[in-house]
This record gives C-alpha cells, sequence and structure tokens, in this order.
C-alpha cells in the first residue's frame, strides 16, 4: 500500500519532476518525428528510434574514438541521421508502398530497416553502450534541492524550438500546408497534380533530423546502445498515438503523459509494473482512441 | 408460420454517418419464391440496405425477422442462418484460383461456428483435398456459366469476377441471396448467368434481392420492385406500376409526371 | 505429383542435416537452434503467412514452452516430454486471450502492442520466483520416456521428425478447405464474413495454432539444452523468425524451414561472417522486399514470375501443374 506520505514524497519531489520534463521532453520530441512522417507520407516510420539511436551512437563513437569535436560529431550524426531516413525512404519504403501491398509489407520493410540499422551500428561500433556526447551542455545548477543536470536546458529548448519551428513550417509555408495536404489524402493530391515524393521525401528528413537532435541530446543523459532503438521507437509512436495527429502541439502532451508514466510508476510501484502498465495503456489507447486526445477533426 | 409469412422482412431500418442519412426508416418484406428488385440513383442506399441486412454494418434503428425468428447478429452469425451476398465491388482471393473462389461459400458453410473451425483445421491436416469438392467447383461454374477453374482470379474480367461471386454465394446454399449490381460491367454472357442462377433460386422458393442500376433488366426479372431516393422508398410496387409510377419519373428524370405529359 | 516437390525436397534436405550432424556435437547444437527456429517461424507462418495478421509477440511463446518444460520438471518433477505436452495448450490460450484483447488492432498498432506484450512478459519471467528469476531455471535432467534415455543423437532425430511433420502437416492445411478459407481473409475478410466464419474467431484459431506451434521450438530448445532464463528468447527471435519466411519463400511452409536453415548457417555457422551474419539476413531481407516484391509479400500468387527463392518458384509451378 502506498502511504499519503510516500505518496506526497514522490509527487513534490522536484528531482522527480525534473526527470519528467527531460523524459518528456525526448518522448515528445521522438513522437514530433513520427509526426512529421505520418503527415507527409501516411506512414508510422517504425525506424525513427534506430535513427535516433544511430546519430547519438555514431556521435559518441566520433568523439571518444576519434577525438572529434563534439559539435562536429552532432554535425555528422545529424547528418547521417537525415541521410538514413532518405535512403530508408527512397530505397525501401517508396518502392515498397508503391506497390500498394497494404500496411503489412509496409511494415516487415520498416522492421527490417530498424533492425538493419541496429546491426549496422552493432557491427561497425560495438554492441556497448556509450555515454553520449551532446554537441550542447549547460553547467548543472540546483534549483532548491533538486540538481538540473547538464542536458535538462538544451533539451528543454530543443524542444521548444522544434516544436514552434514545426508549427511554422507546417502551418505558415506554402510547402508545409501542401505536405499537410497530401498526408491528409494521397490519392487526392496525386489527382491534383501535387509535388507528392517531394513532401514525402522532406519529411522523412525533417524526422531524420528531428529524431538525431532527439537522441543525440537526450544520450547526454541516458547513454546509448543500439539496444536503445526499439525501446525509442516504441516509446515514440506511443507519444504519438496517445497525444494524438490532430495537431502538432499533440505529441507534447503524449509524451508529458508517458514521462509521468516512467517516472512515477516506478517510484510508487517499481520499474516491472511500468511495463506491465504500458501494455496495458497502448491496448486500450489503440483500441478505444487510436486517434490520441487531439484528434484530426473529420471533414465530411 | 403460413405461406403468407414473408421469409425475410425488415421494419424500419435506418443508418446515418454523422448526420447524412442513407437509410432512413425502410421496410420491405420478400417471400419464398420471390425477386424484390432495388432501384434507385447513386446514393439512394441501396447498398448500405443490403449491407445493413447481411451485416456488414449495423443498423442504427429496426428490425430483421427471417423465417419467422429475428435475424441480429454479426455478418457471419447471419450468413449461418442463410444469408448470402455479393459484392458492388467484387471481393474476391485475387491470390487464390478460380475454383477455390467459387468453393469459398461451400467452404466456410462448413467451418461456421468455433467447434467446426477447429474440427476443419484437423481435417484440413488429415485429408486436404476431397474429389467432391472439385465436383462442386465444375458444378458451380457450370450454374454461373464460367470456365478455367485453375486460373487465378486476378485474371479474371470484372464480369466474369461478378459471376465468380454469385457462384460462391450459390455455393453456400442459401434461402436468401442479396446481389449487389451482380450486372454492372458484365456482358451478355454474365447476364445470362446471373439469370439463370436467380430463376433457378425462385424455383426452389429461396428468395433474391436484386440491386441493379440497370432498370429495364431489373423490372424483367424481378416480381416486386423499391424505388429508392435519399435513404427512403419512394415506391414499391409491381415492375409494370414502378416503371409508370410519377415517382420514378420524378427520381431518374427529375420532373413531375405533368411535365412530361405537356 | 509435382505439389509434391516441396515436400520431397524439405524431408529430403532434414535428412541430409540429419547425416551433416552424425554425432558431432557442435553440429547437432547447431542443428537444435536451426529447428527451434524453424518451429517458431512455422508458428508464426500460421497468422502471418496465412491470416496476414503480424502478431509480434512470439518470443513470448517460445519462452512459455520453454519455461513449461523446466518449471513442470524443476518444480513438478514431471519428465521433460510432459512439459513438451503441457507447452502447447499453455502458448495458445496465452495466444488466444492476448488475441481476444487486440481484437480490433491490426498493422502498426497490433504490432507496438505485441512487442510491448513480448517485453513485458520476458520481464514477468525475470521477476517471479516460480521461473528462478533472472538466473532461469538450470540443471535440467536428461530426457527420459520411462526409462529410455535417448542419445543426443536420437533426440535430434526425434526433433527433425516434429519439425518435418509440422511441416508437411502445415503445407496441407494451406491447401485444405480450411486453408483456403484463412488465406480468403486475407485479402477479402468481409467475404468470408458474409459467408458465415467470423473473421475475429478465425484470426484466434490462427494465433493459438501459431503459439502452440512455436512453444514447441521452445520446449525443444529447453530439453535439449537442458537450462532456460529470461535471455534466451529476445527480441531478436522475433525479428528472425518474421524474416526466415520471407527469406526461405512464403509459398510453402517449407520456406520457413528453409529460412531458419539460412539464418543459423549465416548468423553462426559461418565463422568469416562473425557478428555480420544477422546484418547480412536483415539486408537479405530488404532485398527481397525491394526487388522481388511479388514473390514474397505480394500475397499475390504472381510469386513464381518474381522467383524470389528456388523454393518458391518450384512450389507455384508444383501448384500450376
Amino acid at each position: 500500500m502506498v502511504g499519503l506520505r510516500a505518496g506526497l514524497r514522490g509527487m513534490t519531489n522536484p528531482q522527480l519532476w525534473i526527470a519528467v520534463v527531460e523524459n518528456g521532453c525526448f518522448f515528445a520530441l521522438l513522437g514530433l518525428a513520427f509526426y512529421f512522417n505520418l503527415t507527409g507520407a501516411g506512414f508510422f516510420n517504425f525506424g525513427i528510434g534506430a535513427i535516433a539511436m544511430a546519430a547519438a551512437f555514431t556521435g559518441s563513437w566520433l568523439v571518444t574514438e576519434h577525438g572529434l569535436s563534439r559539435p562536429l560529431a552532432g554535425v555528422v550524426g545529424v547528418l547521417g541521421a537525415i541521410a538514413i531516413a532518405v535512403v530508408m525512404e527512397l530505397a525501401v519504403v517508396r518502392p515498397v508502398q508503391a506497390r500498394g501491398e497494404g500496411e503489412l509489407s509496409a511494415l516487415v520493410a520498416v522492421g527490417a530497416s530498424l533492425f538493419t540499422i541496429i546491426q549496422l551500428s552493432g557491427l561497425f561500433l560495438g554492441h556497448e553502450a556509450r555515454s553520449g556526447q551532446p554537441f550542447w551542455s549547460t553547467a548543472p545548477f540546483s534549483v532548491g534541492s533538486a540538481r538540473v543536470g547538464s542536458t535538462v536546458v538544451p533539451i528543454v529548448v530543443i524542444t521548444a524550438a522544434l516544436f514552434t519551428l514545426s508549427y511554422l513550417a507546417l502551418q505558415r509555408t506554402r510547402l508545409g500546408r501542401l505536405t499537410r495536404a497530401i498526408g491528409n489524402d494521397t490519392d487526392a493530391a496525386r489527382v491534383l497534380g501535387l509535388p507528392i515524393n517531394t513532401a514525402r521525401l522532406l519529411s522523412f528528413a525533417a524526422a531524420g533530423l528531428i529524431a538525431a537532435l532527439a537522441g543525440i541530446t537526450f544520450a547526454g543523459r541516458s547513454g546509448v546502445s543500439p539496444d536503445n532503438a526499439l525501446h525509442w521507437t516504441i516509446t515514440g509512436f506511443l507519444a504519438l498515438v496517445i497525444g494524438g495527429t490532430g495537431t502538432v502541439w499533440a505529441p507534447l502532451l503524449g509524451g508529458a503523459l508517458l514521462a509521468l508514466a516512467n517516472v512515477f510508476i516506478p517510484f510508487y510501484f517499481g520499474g516491472d509494473v511500468l511495463a506491465y502498465g504500458l501494455v496495458v495503456v497502448a491496448m486500450l489507447f489503440f483500441a478505444f482512441r487510436p486517434e490520441g486526445v487531439f484528434a484530426p477533426r473529420v471533414r465530411v | 408460420m403460413t405461406t403468407a409469412d414473408p421469409l425475410l422482412s425488415g421494419s424500419g431500418l435506418s443508418k446515418s454517418y454523422g448526420g447524412v442519412h442513407a437509410v432512413s426508416d425502410v421496410s420491405f418484406t420478400l417471400h419464398a419464391g420471390e425477386v424484390l428488385g432495388l432501384i434507385g440513383p447513386n446514393g439512394a442506399g441501396k447498398t448500405t440496405l443490403v449491407d445493413l441486412v447481411t451485416g456488414a454494418q449495423d443498423a442504427d434503428t429496426g428490425e430483421l425477422v427471417l423465417t419467422g425468428s429475428p435475424l441480429r447478429g454479426g455478418a457471419a452469425h447471419r450468413a449461418a442462418q442463410g444469408l448470402a451476398r455479393t459484392f458492388q465491388h467484387p471481393q474476391l482471393a485475387l491470390d487464390l484460383s478460380v475454383a477455390d473462389n467459387l468453393l469459398l461459400g461451400a467452404y466456410a458453410a462448413r467451418h461456421r461456428g468455433l467447434g467446426r473451425l477447429l474440427a476443419g483445421l484437423v481435417r484440413g491436416i488429415l485429408r486436404p483435398h476431397a474429389p467432391a469438392d472439385r465436383a462442386l467447383a465444375e458444378r458451380l461454374a457450370t450454374s454461373v456459366g464460367i470456365s478455367g477453374l485453375d486460373r487465378h482470379a486476378r485474371d479474371l474480367t470484372l464480369g466474369e469476377q461478378r459471376l465468380v461471386e454469385v457462384g460462391r454465394a450459390l455455393g453456400a446454399e442459401p434461402c436468401v441471396l442479396l446481389l449487389d449490381e451482380p450486372f454492372a460491367g458484365a456482358d451478355a454472357h454474365g447476364v445470362a448467368g446471373t439469370t439463370r442462377v436467380i430463376e433457378v433460386l425462385r424455383g426452389a422458393g429461396h428468395g433474391v434481392i436484386l440491386v441493379d442500376h440497370n432498370v429495364d433488366l431489373v423490372t424483367t426479372l424481378a416480381d416486386r420492385v423499391m424505388l429508392m431516393e435519399r435513404g427512403r422508398v419512394a415506391f414499391e410496387g409491381s415492375p409494370a406500376d414502378c416503371l409508370a409510377s410519377p415517382e420514378m419519373q420524378r427520381v431518374y428524370f427529375g420532373t413531375a409526371p405533368e411535365e412530361v405529359a405537356s | 505429383m509435382s505439389a509434391r516437390l516441396p515436400n520431397v525436397a524439405g524431408v529430403l534436405g532434414l535428412v541430409l542435416l540429419v547425416v551433416w550432424a552424425g554425432s558431432d556435437l557442435y553440429r547437432s547444437s547447431l542443428l537444435v537452434t536451426m529447428l527451434t527456429y524453424a518451429l517458431v517461424a512455422l508458428g508464426m507462418y500460421v497468422p502471418f503467412v496465412l491470416a496476414g495478421s503480424l502478431s509480434l509477440s512470439y518470443s513470448a511463446y517460445a519462452a512459455t514452452g520453454a519455461y513449461a518444460v523446466a518449471i513442470g520438471t524443476a518444480h513438478a518433477g514431471w519428465p521433460l516430454w510432459l512439459g513438451m505436452l503441457v507447452a502447447p495448450p499453455v502458448a495458445a490460450i496465452i495466444a488466444v486471450v492476448l488475441g481476444a484483447a487486440t481484437m480490433r488492432l491490426s498493422g502498426f498498432y497490433l504490432g507496438a502492442v505485441t512487442l510491448l506484450f513480448a517485453e513485458a512478459f520476458i520481464q514477468l519471467l525475470g521477476n517471479l520466483g516460480v521461473t528462478g528469476g533472472p538466473s532461469g531455471i538450470v540443471g535440467l535432467p536428461l530426457l527420459s520416456f520411462g526409462g529410455w534415455e535417448p542419445s543426443p543423437q536420437q533426440t535430434v532425430l526425434m526433433a527433425v521428425v516434429l519439425t518435418g511433420v509440422l511441416a508437411l502437416a502445415l503445407d496441407r492445411l494451406r491447401r485444405s478447405p480450411w486453408g483456403v478459407v484463412i488465406r480468403a481473409s486475407r485479402e477479402v475478410p468481409i467475404a468470408v464474413d458474409t459467408a458465415g466464419v467470423s473473421v475475429s474467431v478465425l484470426n484466434l484459431v490462427a494465433l493459438g495454432a501459431g503459439a502452440a506451434i512455436a512453444s514447441l521450438g521452445g520446449a525443444l530448445f529447453t530439453t535439449y539444452v537442458g537450462a532456460v532464463n529470461p535471455e534466451t528468447f529476445s527480441v531478436n527471435v522475433i525479428f528472425l523468425a518474421v524474416f526466415m519466411p520471407l527469406i526461405g519463400g512464403i509459398g510453402n511452409p517449407w520456406g520457413a524451414v528453409l529460412g531458419a536453415a539460412i539464418v543459423v548457417h549465416l548468423t553462426l555457422n559461418v565463422d568469416s561472417l562473425a557478428s555480420s551474419g544477422t546484418l547480412l539476413v536483415s539486408l537479405s531481407v530488404l532485398v527481397i522486399l525491394v526487388l522481388f516484391p511479388r514473390g514474397v509479400l505480394g500475397f499475390a500468387g504472381t510469386a513464381a514470375r518474381g522467383g524470389t527463392t528456388l523454393l518458391t518458384t518450384v512450389t507455384k509451378r508444383g501448384a500450376r501443374t
């Protein structure tokens, strides 16, 4: 039984809330990457977690094994991630999806891509976990009794910036509106002669960029290994599905809810309960509200 | 149940999607040995009505009665009660052969319910092929007039696909067959095949609900015709009465009968 | 007659593997690993290839088989073979319950939930007392049938027979009326539903049957090795089991067995490949998916034209004559 005092101790512990913020930002960014792929290509890119991992892992490897500066390694990681995303679209997803065989082959293709990225990273860079090498960190400081780690401020700033930029890009630019139109109804867009392929490619590239920034920054706290890829993918997917696909801000809410669960459930009930709880939460959400909290407005 | 009781009846059937009434308050009866024609422009609610009867969609309101008992539950349950249908957009397993598609109705009939599904699994391993099934496929193919049983379904023309669907439904030995636009895209051969099946079922005392845009064919084949417009029944009666009705003029020509006369 | 060609080739292949393994213990263990994978892949074949639904909990079902043997033996004092008999129904029940809970899901949603379930299940195994926690259960006795203790070679032979019989059975099932109904449900579920077979119930039966077969893989592995722990069946097993039928050819259940042989050969048997074997496997899956679409995931009946693998080609050619 969780006593009231213990309950309060958790909820009033600022250190835990800082963890919520940090986790929440990371999950939200992964969700945002999923959102870009979904909007531009009508497709859940299960490779997102692997792309984030590959960027962070490669960056760490370049810094620790080859003495590159962190910013330079960061740039390489981000560019590499964009390249992976673009190659995935051009070489795998587009040809498989173009055949119109339905979701199953696309799902297997993306699964195979994810697996390939994990294996490639493991083969060339090793399977052991590495400490993250974020290109930007701040000096740790204290707020009251809580300590704010070196990656908290960067990830909050990056999250705020990326969400704002995404909002502006999708709402205010011609290409962004086009992209959303294509995600809404690809067939109609094709009939209208809209540049579907360009929009798709850009959405993959944007997803790769966002995933890379998220992975590199968060790895500064958690470290990174090829084993993280699948978890990060599932987490980002959950953040998007729980938040909903109705607005670009939705992954922020999904990420926050997931982070609350990730921090407080283990605190009160132990880490195992989180694993069991996630299955149940995912099942309930997928079955009863697959459109998420912020559902797209239905146009009849 | 007396002979005057209908084979299948529906009352007060309604279905709407987000405020659009696809079918509203439709009632109908179908007697044994009768062909009920269903005509009306696109969007009149004909296919939705077929979906509501077969359980492919759930009705918002309304009751259905088949041979004196309420007809409820999902599509599979209703099929087990003796309903079979074809589809406006043919639903053939394109990956399978024509023979397998023809036999699907009969095969499914053998696997209704969990018990039969499990027994069928074991039987399938022990005895995958029964010569009688090949004979049945040939019989069904002859009834609808299609050949080339070992072709892939994907190689069929639209008309041939419709014939296979009719044959598949026939294989389930239904007491009520619902045909959704069997003549669309069919040539004279296809029309003849489907017509033959309709006549056989009528002769055997079964019921047929025939939905099609071809008013000539429907009024020729049907014993009774229902004209639908915007989800409602605009007219119901004999084919001749329907063709002569002012509702028919209005629905199809958009004019009142006086204007036509003048 | 030539429809039997894959069956003949498959049986012949298994016989050759038994001869190749001989009394060499290393080769025998490779063969057992391959048969374990083959059984998991054959299990997955039922819902994945026949019914077209991608449930990813197969590491959990393999683990169920493994732990049924281990727990039954270590805690209840059962002979190992009794655990092998208990494993399939237990795994089937778990799969049906999970399948019923996820009935409304498909595609990515189903994939994500079943993957989370597999992870949670493995975590549960590492936390329970009865499963021996993180270190699992070790030191199981040798296989014994009322006093008769088969040699390792005889055990391998029995496993080969089990795998061969299941592949033959699934091939017969695929071509049977039941197989036609379930394969039709993959493409046109509405047609199957309105013909009187509930596709949801059909899917549950497929999931249960698949899990039962996959659990035999886990049971076999534990019986042979004499130990199990939560790490034995990782998420990698799931991916590899999805890839195996694709590599071997989905036109026939023997494709799953062939795929298992190829995967084990590449990942464990070719020294020069070392850790790149798994990479090679996933890359070849990508290549197959992209370049030979119709043959592999097209589910399109034009497999022979794509010519993905020898086996698929042979199968389809056989089916036509």
